[in-house]
């Protein structure tokens, strides 16, 4: 084992790398405002509504990633063939809208921890509640929920594991073909490195974001 | 000339009824206490005027516009545009946490009002004089004692251009030593004619600044009147009690 096989291990695992750093920007993209959204229907005024959102969000919880990643790649073609999608499309829709239900959890917790003064002095200063919203509301719940979000980051990064149970190849993929391909064990210790590295990043930069938002 | 007048206010929440047959009126450069026990409804009647609480029946008519109508209202739109009349300052200041003293005062103007920032920020800075807090124009409001939010809570409201100040308690949340320099702010925009109403536990304001005084309990003015006719020779038992507690205080 020498350095240049090590070398060529670690660029064999960083195509996996790709999939993962795809996967994290699109799903975080995607599923916070989904979330937010979530989190506002779950506060709607028509009752049935609250109750479909609210059993998404239980259903999703409550059930593994794997199996809804299952259900649609798998599943959904069973159903109609015009629900085929490829593994990537697949694996992007079913994080987005696995983690658009935590995230809706988030806000919910971050939108309670809004004090109701806030929205009455926004109400009398003449903000619409669109304005109210955004103005005032978000940065506030957006300041509660930042540790939580840090959390389903991190956690994001390491659910992108699963999609290898969709045929898509990831870090852990490339090393155990590895491992296999050179009978030794140290690729999974580059993969471990690897995931280190890329959380390490994501919790500075989500401390260094705390700090500014801090008030 | 006539800025409010309020007719038959009634409200309750759920089965209690907390207001009823409230009837006053507010004139151009009153300065109207309005005093009485913990629950009387002061704060609810407050509320109900700038729309932050619905009445259950009666008027309110803001520069002779309707707010509520015999205790139906009007569209939202039209509700916020008799409410822009008003201005209104907390108890508990409601500064927004996340935004710096002058952020507070010029978001609101040019969110609302499309004002530009560079004359948001020239408005700014004279309402933060006028209550003596220009230097704390980049502060934060955590880091603000108590009566210097209020007084920027007072800046921000008056940022609207509002006809009318309503205060709920805005000196109860402060250290008594702080107390003096918010009404001290409260006295010279009395002095300079803006209209408002207060309510309030401090009697000498009452006293020495209001233009009228109303007594409130069980949802009702009591009694209403000249501050030196209220205060020295109160007509209705319920006042004269209530006047002998706040004052053996
Ligand atoms: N949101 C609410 N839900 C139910 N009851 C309420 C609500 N707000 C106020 N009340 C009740 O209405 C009554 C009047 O309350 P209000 O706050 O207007 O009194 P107040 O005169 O301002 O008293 P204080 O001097 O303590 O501030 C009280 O009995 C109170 O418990
Ligand atoms: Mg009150």
């Amino acid at each position: 084992m020498d350095a240049n096989a090590i070398l060529t291990t670690t660029l064999a695992l960083m195509q996996g790398l790709g999939v993962v750093l795809l996967l994290f920007a699109v799903v975080l993209a995607a599923s916070m405002p989904l979330g937010f959204f979530l989190t506002l229907l779950a506060r709607c005024r028509i009752l049935p509504v609250r109750w479909i959102v609210n059993a998404y969000i239980y259903v999703i919880r409550a059930t593994p990633l794997m199996l809804q990643l299952f259900f649609i790649y798998f599943g959904l073609p069973y159903i109609n063939k015009a629900l085929t999608f490829s593994a990537l499309t697949a694996a992007l829709l079913g994080y987005s809208l696995n983690y658009a239900a935590y995230f809706a959890e988030i806000f919910r917790g971050g939108l309670l921890s809004v004090d109701k003064g806030q929205y009455e002095a926004a109400k009398v200063l003449g903000l619409n509640r669109v304005q109210a919203t955004i103005k005032v509301i978000l940065p506030q719940m957006f300041r509660v929920a930042l540790p939580s979000i840090t959390n389903e980051s991190i956690t994001l990064v390491k659910d992108t594991a699963l999609v290898f149970s969709i045929t898509i190849p990831e870090i852990i993929y490339y090393a155990k073909a590895a491992v296999s391909r050179t009978g030794n064990v140290y690729p999974y210790a580059i993969a471990f490195l690897i995931y280190l590295a890329v959380n390490s990043l994501l919790q500075w930069f989500f401390n260094w974001l705390e700090r500014k938002t801090a008030y | 000339m006539q800025l409010i007048e309020v007719k038959d206010l009634k409200k309750g929440f759920g089965t209690v009824s907390v207001l009823t047959n409230i009837c006053f009126t507010v004139n151009q450069g009153d300065v109207i206490a309005v005093i009485g026990p913990s629950g009387a409804g002061k704060s609810t009647m407050l509320r109900c005027l700038i729309d932050l609480e619905q009445v259950d029946g009666g008027s309110i008519f803001v520069e002779s516009e309707p707010l509520v109508k015999d205790g139906i209202y009007p569209s939202r739109t039209s509700r916020r545009k008799i409410t822009a009349k008003m201005g209104m300052v907390f108890q508990n200041f409601n500064l927004f946490p996340h935004l710096s003293v002058r952020k507070n005062l010029i978001m609101p103007l040019m969110t609302v009002k499309k004002v530009s920032q560079s004359d948001a920020e020239t408005l700014a800075l004279q309402m933060l004089s006028k209550v003596g807090m220009e230097e704390k124009i980049d502060a934060m409001p955590n880091a603000l004692s108590g009566g210097q939010k209020q007084r920027v809570a007072i800046a921000r409201a008056l940022m609207m251009n509002p006809d009318i100040l309503l205060f709920d308690e805005p000196t109860s949340a402060l250290d008594p030593e702080l107390t003096g320099e918010v009404l001290a702010v409260m006295k010279q925009l009395a002095s300079d004619r803006v209209t408002m109403i207060v309510v309030t536990h401090e009697m000498s304001f009452a006293r020495d600044v209001a233009t009228r005084v109303l007594f409130m309990s069980d949802g009702c003015i009591t009694e209403e009147g000249l501050p030196q006719e209220l205060f020295s020779a109160p007509k209705h038992p319920r006042t004269q009690a209530f006047l002998r507690s706040v004052m053996e205080n």
